[in-house]
């Protein structure tokens, strides 16, 4: 079973967020660049599931700029046989990605596709989805384990108040939760091993797909700075503040 | 009972409560005697001055007190002195772009003082596990070090300027912020790991520098400690470093028994070493760490693939203080010359082994600057007093050991209580004499945190 993983390279997760000072997007100079941390999940659920023998090949796929490949060669490093790197410069959105991976699985013939549930940068929590009404095949979002058996794939999907579980007949999707695993770190050896694995590198002309993006950024603004809290002197001085200067209490 | 602090400050400034005496009394030691008889809480340098001027009429002693994490006693109050907590002397007072100088109070936490150094694109280097809680003044008495003083020197090295009240009640400005100033005894540096001892620290410029690149963080897996010796030699003489830290198998136990954490490599190991260094220099550490592998100083390794990854990392060697504490273990911080290491850590355990087999000997540390952290844990079926007094029977000869490599019996710990009668391990009896003399000019009456460092 060859298995497809979709990656995103974002700002790493610990970095504080600086807005550029015209408010045009975030600024990217001198930050942390990872591997979107549920795309790592995906990585290391289908490295997994490589281990166990019930896949047979992973293929770690991004689209982005020619600087994505860092994040691919990590992919490799984690366990990927080979990676594939759609190239655009432009500011790829969710539909237009869907369609791009759409084009790349038409050619893979992936029997299973496994997407973190969002990437931290968009927070859309879209792509998946879209992804798997494009091509057709049915999807388990969310996943916090999933089990495959018998030309199926069973996922337990985190929901509000619980936890439910699908059956779906493969090629299936599925979108990866926190609690689904915990990502090995690189080892040194395998870092090296991956400089020799194949990254295969396409434009989405040669795929058909145009990523001219169909939402504009109008402004990113920072959230509002929250004022510093004061220290009262005694519980008098806190409830006539709380009545009378924050009006939270009657 | 000292008198006069009833009139110098107000009953939120002052306190006597058993509760606040035994929290501001002590630092992270737990076995000296801990027994202040009030703790102040000073809100400005004119307070201070004051509270100095009234110990030295009224004859009582001060011990100051900062983020108390201290390990040697420095902040113990045991003989009824006055504690002096800058706990509320933390603010930022003015910053410089142009100068990339913080002035601040001594109070400011360590961690606030990065925090800031981020927001303003700067950074604030001195770093360690503590810095959550330590402050700025503590860090100025301690010279405290931390985990990138390979790259980044010693809090000494960040100090501009100082505003000290001295043990007198004067107050002297040293240095003030200048890079350059030939004008003769440089003060500033005299204040710079004297526990407290000559004056109290109220304010200081602190030095911010660039923000270094986004780094990486390595774990290799060493079986023999000698060869931990030439990795370091062979990524330093390929790249710039900012750190280089190691532990034993036996450390990292008792960290994963502690917290959870992923073991670094599928294979244990008996030492490992931890690198950090700047991001564009990945291919080169690389190169670096293959011929490692080559030589067969190291059989394996991992490379942090996100900040999350690399503190992970970190925590398996910031962790080992907290994990170990339930051993109450006796700690030993020392340091000698890189290149004696290996033959020092040998004789250790040998001595320890030779007197009592059963104890566990527990190796870290910031190996890049000789610095070795020496935990012995206590065994579960022996009370705390009998292990301590086991320890102590061996600390001479373990400090012999250091004396015959002209190494450190405190690298970065301080003197406190805990080493000061060791002193004459690393300080010539001419040393101790103008210490002692040097206490005497700043400290004639013998107020400032008396008995620690030098004898009382």
């Amino acid at each position: 079973m060859k298995v497809l993983v979709p990656v995103k390279r974002v700002v790493d997760y610990n970095v504080k967020i600086r807005v550029k000072p015209d408010n045009s997007g975030v600024d990217l100079s001198n930050v942390k660049m990872s591997v979107n941390p549920f795309c790592e999940i995906a990585i290391e659920e289908a490295v997994r599931l490589k281990e166990a023998g019930t896949a047979t090949e992973v293929v770690a796929v991004t689209v982005g700029s020619s600087a994505s490949q860092e994040q691919l060669r990590t992919c490799l490093a984690l366990g990927a046989d080979r990676a594939v790197l759609i190239e655009t410069d432009a500011d790829a959105q969710p539909l237009g990605i869907a369609k791009a991976l759409k084009a790349l699985q038409e050619k893979e013939g992936a029997e299973l596709v496994i997407f973190g549930k969002q990437s931290i940068d968009g927070d859309n929590s879209q792509t998946g989805q879209m992804f798997a009404a494009l091509t057709g095949m049915p999807q388990g979002t969310f996943a916090s384990e999933v089990k495959i058996a018998d030309g199926r794939i069973d996922v337990t999907r985190e929901i509000d108040g619980g936890l439910q579980t699908v059956s779906l007949k493969l090629p299936a999707v599925v979108t990866t939760d926190l609690r689904l695993n915990e990502p090995r770190y690189a080892s040194l050896p395998n870092i090296m091993k991956a400089k020799k694995k194949p990254l295969d590198v396409v434009t989405p002309d040669e795929l058909g797909v145009d990523l001219t993006p169909s939402v504009e950024v109008l402004s990113v603004e920072p959230p509002a700075e929250r004022q510093a809290g004061i220290k009262v002197e005694s519980v008098e001085e806190l409830v006539d503040k709380l009545k009378n200067e924050a009006k939270v209490i009657s | 009972m000292p008198h006069g602090l009833d009139e110098l400050f107000s009953a939120r400034a002052l306190k006597r409560d058993p509760d606040t005496l035994a929290q501001w009394g002590c630092d992270w030691t737990r076995s000296f005697t801990v027994a202040p008889s009030a703790v102040v809480f000073p809100e400005s340098v004119e307070e201070v001055v004051a509270l100095v001027r009234l110990a030295n009429e009224s004859a009582f002693a001060l011990v100051p007190s900062g983020g108390r994490t201290g390990l040697s006693g420095g902040a113990v109050a045991g003989n009824g002195e006055v504690v002096v907590s800058f706990d509320r002397m933390n603010r930022i007072l003015d910053f410089s772009e142009a100068d990339r100088l913080v002035r601040c109070q001594a109070g400011l936490v360590t961690g606030a003082l990065q925090a800031f150094a981020e927001e303003k694109g700067l950074y604030y280097p001195v770093d360690f596990a503590s810095s959550g809680s330590s402050q700025i003044g503590g860090n100025i008495s301690t010279n405290a070090g931390g985990i990138k003083v390979i790259r980044y020197g010693l809090t000494r090295d960040w100090v501009a300027g100082l505003k000290v009240v001295t043990g007198s009640g004067e107050v002297i400005d040293c240095n003030q912020g200048l890079v350059k100033n030939a004008t003769g005894y440089d003060l500033r540096h005299l204040f710079v790991g004297a526990e407290g001892t000559l004056g109290l620290v109220v304010e200081a410029q602190m030095r911010l520098t660039r923000a270094p690149a986004p780094q990486q963080v390595m774990v290799l897996g060493v079986p023999a400690f000698p060869d931990i010796l030439k990795v370091l030699a062979a990524f330093q003489a390929t790249l710039t470093l900012s750190a280089f830290e190691f532990f034993s198998e036996r450390a990292l136990t008792k960290v994963l028994a502690h917290r959870d954490l992923q073991r670094p490599l599928p294979e244990s190991v008996p030492f490992y070493a931890l690198l950090e260094f700047d991001e564009p220099d990945m291919d080169r550490a690389m190169s670096v760490f293959e011929r490692t592998v080559e030589e067969g100083w190291v059989t394996d390794g991992v490379l942090s693939q996100s900040e999350k990854q690399a503190a992970d990392l970190w925590a398996l060697r910031e962790g080992i203080s907290e994990s170990i504490a339930p051993y109450t273990p006796y700690k030993n911080d020392l340091s000698v010359r890189i290149s004696l290491m290996g033959e020092f850590i040998e004789e250790v355990d040998a001595l320890v082994a030779a007197s009592y087999p059963d104890f566990e000997v527990c190796w870290y540390g910031h190996i890049g600057d000789g610095n070795l952290h020496l935990n012995i844990l206590k065994p579960a079926d022996l009370d705390g007093e009998a292990f301590y007094e086991r320890c102590h029977a061996i600390s001479p000869k373990i400090f012999e050991a250091v004396r015959s490599r002209n190494g450190s019996i405190s690298a970065e710990h301080g003197v406190g209580l805990l080493k000061r009668d060791f002193l004459g391990f690393t300080r010539s009896e001419s040393d101790l004499a103008i210490m002692a003399a040097l206490k005497r000019v700043f400290d004639p009456n013998q107020v400032m945190n008396p008995g620690k460092l030098l004898p009382g």
